[in-house]
């Protein structure tokens, strides 16, 4: 069972408030004296340390990627190698943590996929809707029905999207990216981002509705 | 707005990416609508599960070390 805390997901879903798209920096922060480093850089932290800040957050995603921790190491490790070989890319005060997630995405695709990925079309395939099933065949509020799911069945509902679908949800919805920054990162039109992201809620509405189903917490027989 | 342009909205409603006058526009709907609102609450709800679920756990020491290693 899973507490989500009402304040868990503040930087990535509190609607009804002004998007602060152009103020966001994808990780959520504004470090003073990165924007504009002085002359000499006294005021800016090194390019390796910032780097640095950002291993937790890549390592989680490259273990999302890969579903393997000997492969997640590998990917975040080769990640930071090339992040050091074009750090002269890298634009002080930029984003990033976006920037270092541009690069493991393509050597995930390169290394582990053999090559850039084509899309995926899963037509007919997760339109179910958890809302209107569970509307359909129960009574318990939906809300509910998620707060029964273990918080590993949601990590591995996440794992098996198809890694177009995944890596859209591990940038909007777990790294609190913009559709923006996103579209970046994937090297895709917002719109694109935005169907993949409907898609892949879509299909993790399902995985997790027949995850409930199948461990008894809703019965399709309109008992709980 | 009606319950079908309200849907097409909710993502970007749930994920702030609506200008102030669409996130007016969804609102009040929301309000008005209780299905949509439910639908609203899933989504919102989805989201930081997912954001929660999967946002745990460190990198391992000995990775932290070497690349602090490799980026010195």
């Amino acid at each position: 069972m899973v507490e989500v805390a009402e304040d868990a997901a503040e930087t990535t879903g509190a609607a009804g408030q002004v998007p602060d798209r152009l103020e966001r920096r994808g990780d959520g922060t504004r470090r003073p004296g990165q924007d504009q480093p002085g002359p000499g850089g006294a005021a800016s932290r090194g390019f390796a340390e910032e780097a640095i800040d950002h291993l937790d957050t890549l390592y989680r995603g490259a273990l999302r990627l890969t579903r393997d921790p000997v492969q997640a190491e590998d990917l975040v490790q080769d990640t930071y190698l090339r992040a050091l070989r074009y750090q002269s890319s890298y634009q002080a005060g930029t984003n990033m943590k976006a920037w270092l997630f541009a690069i493991m995405r393509n050597l995930f695709w390169d290394r582990f996929k053999g090559g850039r990925p084509e899309d995926v079309s899963l037509d007919g395939d997760g339109e179910v809707s958890l809302y209107d099933t569970l509307r359909d065949e129960t009574a318990m509020p939906e809300a509910e029905v998620l707060d029964r799911i273990a918080a590993d069945e949601v990590v591995r509902a996440v794992e098996r999207l198809p890694e177009l679908h995944r890596e859209v949800v591990l940038l909007v919805d777990v790294e609190g990216f913009s559709y923006r920054d996103a579209a970046e990162v994937l090297g895709v039109p917002i719109g694109t981002v935005m169907s993949r992201l409907h898609r892949a809620r879509r299909q993790l509405q399902k995985a997790l509705y027949e995850y409930a189903r199948e461990s008894g917490i809703v019965r399709a027989d309109g008992d709980r | 707005m009606n319950c079908r342009d309200c849907l097409e909205r909710l993502d970007q409603y749930v994920d702030r990416e609506l200008t102030d006058a669409e996130i007016e526009e969804v609102k009040r709907h929301l309000v008005e609508c209780p299905p949509c609102e439910d639908h609203f609450r899933l989504q919102v709800h989805l989201k930081r599960l997912v954001k929660v679920c999967c946002d745990q756990g460190a990198a391992p020491a000995h990775l932290r070390a070497r690349l602090r290693q490799i980026l010195s």
